[in-house]
């Protein structure tokens, strides 16, 4: 099931490039089915967790053989961590297929390339083989290169070439990591994770272990991206058209933070627990550094991507606290885990928001200076109304997604290192002050001439954002369903052995 | 059950934002509905004693209960919306008003949510919830620039707060491994601090106390209902209630009580005399709101929850209508200048509300505010003596004056407006206040006295009639200066709270945008060059190698080949076929073997 989730967009991409001469609204048309079908097959085997009894870790799995003689297979699998993210980017695919934008050139092609890029995308968080995942986070790469480059506007292509280098960069790291790690401990050679999860072929802080996890978190720190290798974002998303910015921030980043959780945390749990601290230090700069930045931009854009670092420090955060096995309790790290995952779902749905938002911007005005707008509520209700509940959630309004990961995080991090915790709950301040700025030069005071035929939001519009974010509702006030889920999940990465 | 009377209010708000008439009198209508039923249902609750429960997962558990001090605030929040609800719905303007009648409805909701609370995340829930309301409330008349700044400054002051409540929602986790208040009672030494200090910080915050006193001038942006109800029963109230709940628990912590009454009192001294030097008719109010929950807080400190509680009842039923009549006066004068109203001719009716509420604001027995004012001067002496109960009193004499300004120059017998007189609606809300004010005078009654005191499971203090008397002396004094020095002008800074604001927009404010415009500058120039010259080196280094290495790399292969080939055409050249040629190149070619021979020995 798992499999097909993968490779049916990827054989859909790979048609739609083939069949010439289809038109903007029949590929439109095709994404959109073909986009939901993994979202039906995950919501299928979400159903599977909440049937109750004694399951294992990772269900739905699968394998065929690759190439036995490394160890190499096609290995799908999920635990309640990986599907909840799974489920999210599917959502959050077809909301941006569907999401309407006016293409200048070749919108088969774009729609072929968003299909691959769903279908790489879920290998991801799906697979259970070291080498396939590197392959689909590497594929990752090709997919947004073409669709910043080709369809983005600005100086696209020197954005989506800092892009490729830099987080190909990364992804070499962790490319050799990957194998110092399989080449370790005893046993056959092996790149299945459940193998090494259960072999944990590392322990300690010898050099050995410390230059593997560097490998790790160097590259998953450019992906997520943390501070202070993190420049690459705001000109792949200022330049990118606004469905693939979603995409990028709620899909994309994503993977940094799972690889952290999948990989480090928990096949080396004593060498992440040795380093938890720097590690935790590095994401309260990143939640800082993310906040204050993005208070300074004038861009919308560019101001919605610096909150990226800013909330995937906040996750960094989580990881790291239930990384920490000496000094926090089990019911601490579980909660700091629970928080990180929840966040990394609640960033998905409401950065994905806000970027569809910045998109619609671009759309009418191909403006996104902050300072040419205001007043736009009068002209805009439906755009003002949605964008305000995007804000807030962002800002970690309680009864929205964002406090319940927020809260969680900070709490779990507190028992940990009450200093760290209160420190990085100045980001939380800091960010409801960029967010209520923001809010007000756009939409409040007075409407400019040029704008007085601002278009309010459309039906198609309205309807993606009001899913997106009534999602987010739902998971703020009544998030026993998800939290019952990613438990499943965490409990045994951050269980005691 | 317990979660209705909030949610109630909640779906109401969202029903009535869905109405399709804009027209006041359904509005009104629809909003008094939806309180009435939340009143209903919060009377049940408080008297059947329901509780209520949500499983979020894991230790995230919601609960609601209700305890005899937060059953009379539960109930005084829908009593106190409907009334001005009633108000605002034929006072304020039609433009929007739909859009304010959900949100104040919402606001009450939320209010509901923090009131029930038996642990920190529902406690953060509706803490945070109330302030959202309130910044959309605020900025209500969106269209003015102004406002929504207002309105940004008031939600980031009040969040800077929440921060505190996070806190100690973290510490109770750190050492408990759960989030519920019963919790707390297990606790000791410096988590409980953390506790109690993240609570006390996001009470004050909260509650407008100093340093935070000035967002309450910010908030005066929004509608004059908007201020009666935050000042009365929302918003505001939540930090002295607040305070108040959870008392219990955190009255062991040593410097609790200590410094919760410093924080009030510097904030009643203060606030008194800002609201006295104030002629800005709300402002004048805002500063003595702030001042009320100073004394609250006194009250809390120094070990009387119940009266503090009795004191947010008494000043949520003097402190709305005083706002309400000054919307009313605003309307008549077409502004709040103090200077330029004495409506009381125009408006009879509101003006003698506002008398009564004024007395009540005062402290002037036998109305209730100020049989609650003297209990807090009974708690201070009771507490710590006499010159803390005198402070009190002094702050006490600065309301009374304040009060008889805001009376004077409001309601003031000066020449006749023209004016239209309010709509019956206004008349009624105000009139509803001016009952409970009046009704809450039977607290002088001993047997009230012991019933309410039954009623809230409450202890008030020893009364002394040195202090009533002393109190009563400062009240009448207050009331005389307030009406024969109407005119008396202080400096302007001295108003604006003593140029508070002015300090933290350039000691906070402006450093904080400085730091992440310099913070952005670092970004982009600093840590992205570094990146750009990584990538740039690696240009030079590829045109390095395209233009030397690679020419030297080809010289190897191009080079040798060039050479072989040379070597050929020039050994073809020896191919003379001339056998003299022959010879001389082998007799070469011997010399030469043999001087290499020779050579290398």
């Amino acid at each position: 099931m798992l499999t097909i989730a993968i490779l049916l967009p990827l054989a859909a991409a790979l048609a739609l490039f083939m069949i010439p001469s289809l038109g903007a609204r029949a590929s439109r048309g095709i994404a959109i089915g073909v986009a939901a079908v993994p979202l039906i097959l995950l919501a299928v085997v979400a159903a599977r967790f909440f049937g109750g009894g004694a399951q294992p870790a990772f269900v739905a799995t699968a394998e065929w053989p690759w190439i036995p003689a490394l160890g190499i297979a096609w290995r799908v699998g999920v635990d309640g961590v990986a599907i909840a993210i799974a489920l999210m980017s599917a959502l959050l695919f077809v909301a941006a297929i569907a999401w309407p934008i006016r293409l200048d050139r070749e919108p088969r092609h774009y729609y072929a390339w968003m299909l691959f890029l769903l279908g790489v995308s879920l290998g991801v968080f799906l697979v259970l083989d070291l080498i396939l995942f590197y392959v689909f986070f590497d594929l990752s790469l090709v997919g947004m290169y073409f669709l910043i480059g080709r369809w983005g506007h600005g100086e696209a292509q020197a954005a989506a070439t800092k892009f490729f280098i830099y987080t190909l960069l990364g992804s070499l790291a962790i490319l050799l990591a990957i194998i110092g790690l399989a080449l370790s401990g005893g046993g056959p050679l092996s790149f299945d994770m459940r193998t090494l999860i259960a072999r944990q072929p590392l322990g300690g802080v010898d050099p050995r272990s410390s230059l593997i996890l560097f490998g790790f978190v160097f590259g998953f720190a450019i992906k997520t991206p943390l501070f202070p290798v993190h420049t690459w974002l705001p000109p792949a998303h200022v330049n990118a058209p606004g469905p693939v910015s979603a995409i990028l921030a709620g899909v994309l980043l994503k993977m940094g933070t799972y690889g952290l959780v999948r990989i480090p945390l928990s096949m080396m749990r004593e060498t992440v627990a040795a380093y938890a601290l720097p590690l935790a230090i590095l994401a309260l700069i990143s939640i800082l550094w993310g906040a204050f930045v993005a208070l300074a931009q004038r861009d919308l854009k560019r101001r919605i991507a610096y909150t990226s670092v800013n909330h995937m420090g906040y996750t960094v955060l989580g990881i790291a606290a239930a990384g920490a096995l000496a000094s926090g309790d089990a019911a601490a790290r579980r909660i700091a885990l629970d928080g990180a995952v929840v966040e990394m779902v609640a960033h998905g749905l409401i950065t994905g928001s806000l970027f569809l938002i910045a998109g619609a911007f671009w759309q009418r005005t191909r403006d996104y200076d902050l300072d040419h707008y205001g007043g736009l509520a009068g002209v805009a209700p439906r755009m003002t109304a949605l964008t305000i509940v995007a804000a807030f959630a962002s800002l970690g309004l309680p009864a929205l997604a964002g406090f319940v990961a927020e809260f969680q995080i900070f709490a779990g991090t507190f028992a940990t290192w009450p200093w760290i915790a209160a420190i990085g709950l100045l980001g939380v301040l800091i960010t409801a002050a960029l967010f209520l700025n923001m809010l007000r030069r756009l939409f409040f005071g007075d409407l400019s001439k040029e704008r007085q035929d601002f278009a309010d939001l459309g039906r198609t519009e309205t309807a993606i954002l009001s899913v997106l974010l009534g999602l987010v509702l739902a998971i703020g006030v009544y998030p026993r369903p998800l939290l019952a889920l990613i438990g499943l999940g965490s409990t045994p990465i951050v269980a005691e052995r | 059950m317990l979660w209705l009377p909030v949610l109630v209010p909640i779906i109401g708000a969202a029903a009535i934002f869905a109405w399709p008439s804009e027209r006041r009198i359904g509005l009104g209508a629809a909003g008094v509905a939806v309180l009435a039923a939340t009143l209903a249902l919060s009377v049940l609750a408080a008297t059947q004693g329901w509780n209520a429960a949500l499983e979020w997962g894991g230790p995230l558990r919601l609960i609601a209960m209700l305890t005899p001090l937060s059953s009379i605030v539960a109930i005084l929040v829908p009593g106190v919306a409907l009334a001005v609800v009633l108000y605002a719905a034929a006072h304020e303007a039609e433009r929007g008003l739909r859009r304010l009648v959900a949100l104040m409805v919402a606001f009450a909701g939320a209010m509901e949510l923090l009131v029930v609370a038996g642990d920190f995340v529902t406690l953060l829930l509706g803490w945070e919830l109330v302030g959202a309301c309130s910044w959309a409330l605020i900025g209500h008349r969106w269209r003015d620039a102004d406002v929504p700044a207002s309105a940004n400054d008031a939600f980031v002051v009040t969040r800077f707060g929440d921060l505190g409540l996070f806190l100690a929602g973290m510490a109770c986790f750190a050492a408990t491994g759960g989030f519920a208040f019963s919790s707390l009672a297990v606790m000791h030494g410096p988590a409980l601090g953390v506790v109690a200090a993240g609570l006390l910080l996001s009470a004050a915050a909260k509650s407008g106390q100093v340093p935070f006193a000035p967002w309450l001038f910010r908030a005066m942006a929004g509608p004059t209902s908007v201020s009666a109800l935050l000042h009365a029963a929302t918003m505001v109230a939540a930090g002295a209630f607040l305070l108040a709940r959870l008392w219990e628990p955190l009255h062991e912590v040593a410097w609790f009580g200590p410094a919760t009454m410093a924080i009030g009192l510097a904030t009643a001294l203060a606030g008194g005399i800002v609201g006295f030097a104030q002629f800005h008719a709300k402002k004048l109010l805002a500063a003595s709101t702030s001042a009320h929950f100073g004394l609250m807080f006194v009250a809390v400190g120094a070990g009387f929850p119940g009266v503090a509680v009795l004191h947010l009842v008494a000043h949520a039923a003097f402190k709305a209508p005083l706002f309400l009549s000054a919307g009313v006066a605003e309307h008549a004068v077409g502004s709040y200048d103090l200077r330029r109203m004495r409506v009381g001719r125009a408006v009879p009716w509101t003006a003698a509300v506002a008398l009564i509420a004024g007395l009540a604001l005062a402290g002037l027995p036998p109305l209730g505010g100020g049989w609650t004012k003297d209990a807090i001067v009974s708690a201070a002496e009771a507490r710590q003596g006499l010159p803390l109960a005198l402070a009190v009193i002094l702050a006490g004499g600065l309301s009374a004056a304040y009060a008889a300004r805001f009376v004077t120059l409001g309601f003031g017998l000066g020449e006749k407006h023209q004016l239209t007189s309010p709509r019956a609606a206004e008349r009624v809300g105000l009139g509803l206040f001016a009952v409970a004010t009046l009704a809450l005078s039977l607290l002088w009654l001993p047997g009230v006295e012991a019933a309410t005191a039954r009623l809230l499971a409450a202890d008030f203090p020893e009364r002394s009639g040195t202090g009533l008397l002393l109190s009563l002396a400062f009240v009448v004094t207050g009331l005389v200066v307030g009406v024969r020095g109407v005119r008396i002008e202080f400096p302007g800074w001295i108003a604006e709270w003593f140029g508070l604001p002015l300090l933290i927009d350039r000691l906070v404010v402006r450093p904080a945008v400085r730091f992440a415009e310099s913070l952005a500058g670092v970004d982009d120039r600093l840590i992205d060059w570094g990146v750009a010259w990584t990538s740039r080196l690696a240009g030079v280094i590829a045109r390095l190698g395209d233009n030397v290495g690679e020419r030297l790399a080809d010289l190897l292969p191009h080079g040798s080949a060039r050479a072989v080939s040379m070597t050929g055409l020039k050994s073809m050249k020896l191919q003379t076929g001339l056998s003299h040629h022959y010879y001389l190149l082998i007799a070469g070619g011997g010399a030469g073997m043999l001087l290499l021979l020779f050579l290398w020995r």
